[in-house]
C-alpha cells in the first residue's frame, strides 16, 4: 500500500498524520504468545510498576475530530480507538498462524479456501457486562468496517465477500472470500480490525466497549482520557490511566516531551529528534524494521522518458543511497533496493541489493537516446525528509546528466488533486510498512492510477498465485519472482526506509509489546 | 451627518463586504486544485467511487449553486457541515474561535497602551530615541512571526525555562486554566503587533504636534505630559485608534501562524486544517466569521476614531 493509504491523513494533517493510515496490513513485532498474556502477569523477565498515567502526544484532527475511527484517519484516531476497542488481532510473525489473536480465538480456513471461520474467544466482555459474541464481529466488520471510506478498510471488503458473511451461533462467523486467498488472517489480524457491539451507529464517550482502556473523557482536537478496564479479556494493562494528546507541530511534540507535559511523542521530524539527543530525561524509540517508511520516487511508465526500462535503470543506479541515509536520516534509516515492504515475510529479500554506479547510468541514457534530458521531480514535505530526498535526487540524476530540477508543492498539495498527481512524470512519494504482495494487489495491480503507467498481468497473475499458494515455500517463490520482476523493469525507486522517530521519557516501558509499533498500543506499557 | 446614521452606514458597507469576501473566499476555494473528493473517498478509490462521494458532497453542482446555498443557509444561521468529520461548522467555531479571541484580546491588551507610550515618547521627542525605537519598530516588523516565536521559545522556555514551550490545554478545560501557556503566544503576537501599531500612532502623533494649536500651546509654556495628555492625546486618539483596528487585520494572519508553532487550540489552526482536507464548509464558514470579525473591528474602529475625531481642537 503505497501513499494513498495514507491519503487523507494526508490531506488532514500534513506530514505526520499521513502515517495514520498506513495501518494498512502490517505490523510484525518481535513478541511471541499466541494468547494474550492473562491478567496481571507482566510476563517474565520484566516486573514493571503498575499504576500511574502515561501521557501521549500525536498528530490528530482538530476540532472537527469524531470517535468514529472509521473515518477518522489521523494517528491519533487509531491509537485511540485501540486503546478503547476490541482487536480481532495482530500480526505477530512468530505466533502459529504469523498472528497473536485478540478477540478471536482463531481463524479457520475452507481447504478450498473459499471461505474463512472467525472464532469468537469465549468469555470476553463488554464494559457493560454483556458478553461479545458473533453479532458483534459480524456488525463491526461488514456494517461499519465496510462503511468507511477509509481506504485500510477497504483491504477487508476488497478480499471478503462481506455481504456475504453470516453469524454461525454465538461464537462463529463465516466470511466467504471473493477469490482464492491464503493470506487472509493478515488482513484480518492487523491490529486495526476492532470491534464494538452489535447494533453501534454512533459513536459516543459513554458507549460500552471492550478495549484495554476504558474512554472517560474526549475533547476534539484535543486530546481523549481513559482508565484502566480491568475486565478485559486476557492481558490487563499496568497502568491506571491514559492520555492521548494532540499536538500537530512535530517541534512542539518535542517540546511537550522535554517540558515534562507528555511521557511520549510520536513520529519526531530527524531534525528535531536529533536535538532530542542530548537530553537526559527523554530518549528515542524508533520504529524498527519491518515499521519503517519507505521514502519513493515514481516513474511514471505512461510518459516520457520512463517508457523506456533503460532510462528507469538508469535512474535507479543514479542514486547515492548512503548520502541519503547520512545526510537526511543522520544515518538512522536503512537502504532501499527499489521495493517497497522492506522487513516483511514475504519480502523478497534475495534479490540483489542495487548498486550505485552513475557510469553505467550514463551509458544506459545514451543507449536509450536520452542523454540530456529534463525532467522535473515534484514532492511535497508530506513526511520528514521528502524534499530533502528530491533535493539529493535531483543532483545525482544531474551527474549522469539528466537537467533534473525540484518542483516543491506546499504542505498537503501533493495528494490533493489525485489524478493530477498519478498524472505526474516524476513524482517523490513514500510507501507506508505493509506486507509486499498486498501492497501490490492493492495499490500498482490491474493498472490502478497509484501504479504510474505500470501494466503488466503476468505479474498481477503471478501475485494473486503467490497469495493463493497454501505451502510457504511456494508462495515464496512465486512471491519473489513478481517482486523481481517490478525490480528488473519497475517503475519505482525505492533508496531509503525510515523509522518513525517517536521519543520517551526515560522509564517509560512495554510499549512496542503491543504489537502495533508504528501505531503505538499502551496496553502493556508501564512508567518506572 | 450624526454618529447614528454613520454607524448605519458603515455597518450596510460591511454587510456588503462580507457578502462579497465570503464570495471571494469560496471563489478561492473553488480554483484550488483538487477537492474533498480525494479526500473523504481516499486515493485508491474507483472513479464509481468518487463519483458517489463527488455526489454525495454536492460537489457535482455548479460552483454558483453550491454558493447559493451555502449563503442561503448561512443567513439563516446554519453553516453546514464539514465533509471531513461531518461535525457541524457551528461548533467548530464555538469551541475554537472564543481562544482566538482570547489570545488577540490579550495581545491588544499589551500592545495598545504600550505602542501608546511609545508612539507618544517617538513622536514627540524625535531625535536619537526616535530613530533607535522606529528602526527596531520596522526590523520587528519585517521579521516573520514564527522566527520570533522561535527567538522566544528558545530564551524564555528552552533556556530561562520559565514557560512552557507548547500550550498543553487540560482536557476539557480552557486556555485560561493555564495561564502560562498564552504568555509565549501572545508575547510574540504582540511583539509583532507593536511594532506596526507604534510605527502608526508615532506618525499620528507627529503630525498632530506640528498643528498650530499644539504650537501655540507650547508657546504658552505647555510641556511633557501636560502637552501630550491635554493636548496631543486627544487629537491623536482618532487615528491611533484607527491604527489599532487595521493591526488587528494582521493579527488575524499572525494567529495562524502563532497557533500552529504553540500548537494552541484556536480557530486558525482549524482553518489550515480544513484548506489541506479542501473541506469547503469549513473553509467558507471559518473564514467567513474570521472576515465578520474583522469588519466588526474596523467599524467599532471607525465609530471610537469618529467619536474622537469630534474633540478635534479641544484644549485649545
Amino acid at each position: 500500500m503505497s501513499r494513498q493509504i495514507d491519503r487523507r491523513s494526508f490531506l488532514r494533517r500534513g506530514a505526520a498524520g499521513a502515517a495514520a493510515l498506513a495501518v494498512g496490513p502490517g505490523l510484525l513485532a518481535a513478541c511471541s504468545t499466541d494468547e494474550p498474556g492473562s491478567a496481571g502477569n507482566p510476563g517474565p523477565g520484566s516486573s514493571p510498576r503498575s499504576g500511574g498515567t502515561l501521557r501521549a502526544a500525536f498528530v490528530g484532527g482538530g476540532a472537527a475530530e469524531t470517535l468514529d475511527f472509521f473515518n477518522g484517519p489521523s494517528a491519533l484516531d487509531l491509537v485511540r480507538a485501540r486503546a478503547w476497542h476490541g482487536t480481532l488481532g495482530n500480526l505477530d510473525p512468530s505466533g502459529p498462524d504469523g498472528v497473536r489473536y485478540g478477540v478471536l480465538k482463531g481463524i479457520d480456513i475452507a481447504d478450498d479456501l473459499s471461505a474463512y471461520t472467525l472464532h469468537v474467544r469465549p468469555g470476553v466482555r463488554f464494559t457493560d457486562g454483556s458478553r461479545l459474541t458473533s453479532a458483534d464481529i459480524l456488525h463491526s466488520l461488514s456494517a461499519l468496517a465496510a462503511r468507511s471510506k477509509l481506504p485500510v478498510y477497504r483491504l477487508a471488503a476488497a478480499n471478503f465477500d462481506l455481504a456475504r458473511a453470516k453469524a454461525d451461533g454465538d461464537l462463529k462467523v463465516v466470511l466467504p472470500t471473493l477469490r482464492p486467498i491464503a493470506d487472509g488472517r493478515l488482513i484480518l489480524c492487523q491490529g486495526n480490525f476492532l470491534v464494538v457491539k452489535d447494533g453501534t451507529k454512533a459513536f459516543r464517550e459513554s458507549m460500552p466497549s471492550c478495549g484495554p482502556f476504558r474512554l472517560t473523557g474526549f475533547t476534539a482536537g484535543q486530546g481523549s482520557a481513559f482508565e484502566r478496564y480491568d475486565d478485559h479479556y486476557g492481558h490487563v494493562p499496568h497502568l491506571d490511566g491514559l492520555e492521548l494528546r494532540s499536538i500537530a507541530d512535530s517541534t512542539a511534540r518535542a517540546g511537550a516531551l522535554t517540558g515534562g507535559a507528555v511521557d511520549f511523542a510520536h513520529d519526531l521530524s530527524p531534525v528535531t529528534a536529533r536535538t532530542l539527543a542530548d537530553d537526559a530525561k527523554v530518549e528515542l524509540a524508533p520504529t524498527k524494521s519491518p515499521y519503517l517508511v519507505g521514502l519513493s520516487f515514481q516513474l511514471n511508465m505512461s510518459a516520457e522518458p520512463f517508457d523506456d526500462p533503460r532510462v528507469r535503470e538508469a535512474f535507479k543506479l543514479a542514486v547515492d543511497r548512503e548520502a541519503m541515509v547520512k545526510t537526511v536520516f543522520y544515518g538512522n534509516a536503512e537502504i532501499g533496493n527499489d521495493l517497497p515492504s522492506l522487513g516483511f515475510p514475504d519480502y523478497a529479500d534475495g534479490i540483489p541489493q542495487r548498486a550505485h554506479d552513475p557510469g553505467r547510468a550514463r551509458a544506459l541514457l545514451e543507449e536509450a537516446g536520452a542523454d540530456g534530458v529534463k525532467v522535473q521531480l515534484t514532492t511535497g514535505p508530506e513526511t520528514p525528509g521528502m524534499v530533502e530526498m528530491a533535493t539529493l535526487f535531483v543532483e545525482d540524476l544531474k551527474k549522469i546528466g539528466v537537467r533534473a530540477s525540484v518542483r516543491e508543492l506546499p504542505p498537503g498539495q501533493l495528494y490533493a488533486d489525485f489524478p493530477a498527481y498519478s498524472a505526474l512524470p516524476l513524482a517523490g512519494s513514500y510507501q507506508m510498512p505493509v506486507p509486499a504482495l498486498s501492497t501490490y494487489q492493492m495499490n500498482t495491480a490491474g493498472g490502478s492510477p497509484s501504479a504510474f503507467g505500470w501494466k503488466k498481468s503476468e505479474t498481477d497473475a503471478l501475485v494473486a498465485q503467490a497469495r493463493a499458494e497454501r505451502d510457504p515455500e511456494r508462495a515464496r517463490e512465486l512471491g519473489t519472482r513478481a517482486q523481481r520482476t517490478r525490480w528488473d523493469e519497475g517503475n519505482q525507486v525505492v533508496p531509503v526506509f525510515k523509522p518513525n522517530l517517536n521519543a520517551q521519557a526515560k522509564g517509560v516501558d512495554g510499549i512496542p509489546d503491543d504489537l502495533f509499533e508504528q501505531f503505538p498500543g499502551f496496553s502493556r506499557a508501564s512508567l518506572a | 451627518m450624526n454618529l447614528l446614521a454613520f454607524a448605519a452606514r458603515r455597518l450596510a458597507g460591511a454587510v456588503v463586504l462580507l457578502v462579497l469576501l465570503s464570495a471571494a473566499v469560496f471563489a478561492a476555494t473553488a480554483v484550488l486544485p483538487g477537492d474533498a473528493v480525494s479526500a473523504v473517498a481516499g486515493v485508491d478509490a474507483s472513479e464509481t467511487q468518487r463519483a458517489e462521494v463527488r455526489a454525495e458532497l454536492g460537489l457535482d453542482r455548479p460552483a454558483v449553486q453550491r454558493y447559493a446555498d451555502w449563503a442561503a443557509g448561512a443567513v439563516r444561521g446554519d453553516l453546514g457541515r464539514g465533509f471531513v468529520g461531518e461535525r457541524p461548522v457551528a461548533d467548530v467555531l464555538a469551541t475554537r474561535l472564543p481562544n482566538s479571541l482570547l489570545l488577540a484580546g490579550l495581545t491588544l491588551a499589551v500592545t495598545a497602551p504600550l505602542a501608546t507610550l511609545l508612539g507618544l515618547w517617538t513622536g514627540l521627542r524625535g531625535g536619537v530615541a526616535d530613530r533607535v525605537v522606529s528602526t527596531s519598530a520596522q526590523i520587528l516588523a519585517a521579521v516573520p512571526e514564527f522566527v520570533v516565536a522561535a527567538l522566544l521559545v528558545a530564551v524564555l522556555a528552552v533556556w530561562l525555562e520559565v514557560l512552557p514551550r507548547v500550550s498543553v490545554i487540560p482536557l476539557g478545560g480552557t486556555p485560561l486554566d493555564v495561564p502560562d501557556a498564552l504568555v509565549l503566544p501572545v508575547l510574540t503576537l504582540s511583539a509583532v503587533g507593536l511594532a506596526v501599531a507604534t510605527r502608526l500612532l508615532r506618525a499620528s502623533v507627529a503630525d498632530t504636534a506640528a498643528r498650530p494649536y499644539c504650537e501655540a500651546a507650547r508657546l504658552n509654556g505647555v510641556r511633557g505630559v501636560r502637552l501630550a495628555v491635554r493636548h496631543i492625546l486627544p487629537n491623536a486618539a482618532g487615528p491611533a485608534v484607527q491604527a489599532l483596528t487595521l493591526t488587528t487585520g494582521a493579527l488575524v494572519g499572525s494567529a495562524v501562524v502563532v497557533e500552529n508553532v504553540f500548537d494552541y487550540p484556536g480557530i486558525g489552526r482549524e482553518l489550515q486544517l480544513a484548506v489541506a482536507a479542501r473541506d469547503v464548509p469549513m473553509v467558507q464558514g471559518i473564514a467567513t466569521a474570521l472576515v465578520a470579525v474583522m469588519l466588526a473591528v474596523l467599524l467599532l474602529g471607525d465609530v471610537c476614531a469618529r467619536l474622537l475625531g469630534a474633540r478635534e481642537g479641544h484644549g485649545r
